[in-house]
């Protein structure tokens, strides 16, 4: 089970993420969990949103350099180790992650270097694994921030 | 198959095809003239020309009395060489009227070159001289495949520059409907290509790209626009650049070269059979190309700087002009059936040599390289700076949306690939730094693409 997740190039100068984020507010577009990360001279913008699409849509018209990225995506408990317990799974597998972040609350996104292998071993944990549509249902996500 | 070249595309089908004599050409008497009966005018031109001008330009009888040369040393085109050169900084000497030939009363227009430092340059052109402006100009329009019932739409600007002037004289020589729009508005541009029928476009590349992507977005369709012939100059289009104008405004496109002090635009103009290199005018221009360090012919065929002598000029005749531009120059035939000599398309001035760390780099190299890497657009900038004392370069280009990836490694194994590229070519070391598509600035003007802050 993954998740479809939105880069785009970033250039290292003010205004240019704004702009991105600008573009996805027009569509209509909510942003549950981001992630910039940078070279010096320019970066990548990763982005769970609930309306894929639409925010495809929206760079495509603006010519916007983006990508789509399938992605892991856990709800972990809000308790210490749970972090280290996901990551130890993952490592007890050899499995290497690329990069990982955090999103709304206890929601981390993780992209590994095997996807597959990577579902199965978090699914045969007690780990809560999200789903796309539950990223698109804002409610659940508030419900669980509000939760806090 | 026969064409119809009033038809969208077929100027460029009938090239693809080598039917060249299904494209007009505007004096072939004089474009497909022998190469022994364009010489032998040539040398008839200069004598006359170097006894007009040394009789009525005391500037130039004192630099020929001091070479110890009368007009009478000068019979074969090959006696130009006995001729002292002339620098722009012989214009600005003499502002504004001390090359002048003759009397404001005999000048119909005057114009001048942007000058970016000190005085402009300022010209000055009799009613034959305008006439021989607009002849020239009138053939390179036809080489392009621009015929008298054209709608030709201006969006350089008018004023001084002789771009403006220069091409609305001669499209309307040919016989062409002028809309003189000038410069700016790239909407309104748009709306009156399609409302006034719009067939040829005169524009600087950057501009006419620009058109092309504001088109886009406003969801104009150019397969369908009556738009059918760009018209470029002002910059040196990059062959990349061309191509793609071409493809995405379904229109094909020439540029010509020319400038100011010689004449302004028509010097030479690009034909459909030989699309990097230009037809010079040679029954009005006497082509030299000299080593720039020496001042010595190099061998035909051999790159050097461009020196050219107008053979017909009156307001302001000039000997040896020194245009710092450089190219090579071939006299073989052309498929297209004009005999008059071919230049190589200036890709590169004496005076815009980079010099890093001790080497020699050309901004052409670097866009040569760009134009071969497809993740990349054809626009880029230069900056070069000092950095611990040392030069250091780095060159901007743009990412094409379609190459972005999820993946710093691959979008850095990009960036070093380039980097690989151009030091290979430039043998210096250059940073290549990614920018985001359309970032890098269009200019309606000249495409600044350097910029030095050593």
């Amino acid at each position: 089970m993954s998740i479809r997740q939105i880069s785009t190039f970033l250039q290292s100068k003010p205004g240019h993420l704004a702009r991105i984020l600008e573009l996805l507010q027009d569509a209509g577009v909510s942003v549950r969990g981001y992630s910039v990360s940078d070279t010096g001279d320019y970066g990548i913008g990763r982005f769970v949103v609930d309306d894929v699409d639409a925010a495809i849509a929206a760079f495509e018209e603006e010519g916007i350099a983006h990508a789509e990225t399938d992605v892991l995506c856990l709800l972990l408990e809000d308790e210490p180790g749970e972090l280290g317990r996901v990551m130890a799974v993952l490592a007890d597998c050899g499995i290497n992650v690329s990069y990982s972040y955090s999103m709304i609350s206890t929601y981390i996104v993780i992209n590994t270097d095997d996807a597959g292998a990577a579902t199965a071993a978090l699914a045969s944990t007690d780990l809560v694994l999200v789903s796309q549509e539950d990223i698109m249902r804002a409610s659940q996500l508030r419900s669980t921030k509000g939760g806090e | 198959m026969s064409f119809d070249i009033t038809r969208k595309g077929d100027a460029l089908k009938a090239a693809a095809q080598g039917a060249f004599d299904e494209l007009p050409i505007f004096d072939p008497d004089i474009e497909r003239a022998s190469r022994a009966y364009i010489e032998a005018l040539q040398a008839e031109k200069l004598k006359r020309q170097v006894r007009y001008t040394y009789e009525r330009v005391p500037y130039y009888r004192e630099k020929m009395d001091a070479l110890g040369v009368s007009p009478d040393d000068i019979q074969t085109i090959g006696d130009v060489r006995k001729l002292p050169f002339t620098d722009k900084s012989a214009l600005r000497e003499t502002f504004p009227y001390g090359l002048f030939a003759v009397g404001l009363d005999r000048i119909r227009e005057l114009h001048a070159s942007s000058g970016t430092t000190g005085k402009p340059i300022v010209v000055g052109y009799t009613d034959d001289d305008m006439d021989v402006w607009s002849d020239c100009i009138a053939r390179l329009v036809q080489m392009a495949g621009v015929v008298p019932e054209g709608n030709a739409q201006m969006a350089f600007g008018y004023g001084m520059f002789t771009g403006g002037f220069g091409l609305h004289y001669g499209l309307q020589k040919l016989g062409c409907t002028m809309i003189p729009a000038g410069a700016g508005n790239t909407e309104r541009h748009i709306q009156m290509i399609q409302d006034y029928g719009t067939t040829v476009l005169i524009a600087t590349p950057s501009y006419a790209m620009h058109i092309c992507e504001v088109g886009e977005e406003m969801g104009y369709d150019w397969a369908a626009s009556p738009l059918r012939v760009g018209l470029f100059g002002g910059e040196p289009c990059p062959p990349g650049m061309k191509a793609e104008i071409e493809s995405r405004m379904h229109i094909v496109c020439t540029d010509n070269y020319g400038l100011t002090e010689v004449m302004g635009p028509g010097v030479s103009g690009e034909c459909l059979a030989a699309r990097d290199q230009q037809h010079i005018a040679e029954d009005h221009f006497l082509w030299e190309v000299v080593d720039p360090e020496t001042g010595e012919a190099v061998a035909e065929g051999e790159m050097g700087e461009l020196v050219l002598t107008p053979l017909d000029k009156q307001g302001i005749p000039v000997l040896r002009y020194r245009t710092h531009d450089l190219t090579r120059v071939t006299t073989e035939p052309c498929a297209c059936g004009r005999t008059h000599a071919r230049m190589d398309k200036v890709r590169s001035r004496s005076d815009d040599m980079l010099i890093i760390r001790g080497t020699n780099v050309f901004p052409s190299q670097i866009e040569d390289v760009l134009s071969g890497i497809d993740e990349v657009t054809p626009h880029y900038r230069i900056i070069v700076e000092t950095v611990g004392g040392m030069d250091a370069l780095t060159v901007q280009t743009e990412i094409r949306p379609e190459s972005f990836t999820d993946s710093f490694e691959a979008l850095d194994a990009m960036r070093r690939r380039i980097e690989e590229k151009l030091k290979g070519v430039l043998l210096v070391g250059v940073k290549v730094s990614l920018v985001e598509p359309g970032g890098i600035e269009r200019t309606m003007g000249k495409a600044k693409h350097v910029e030095d802050r050593r």
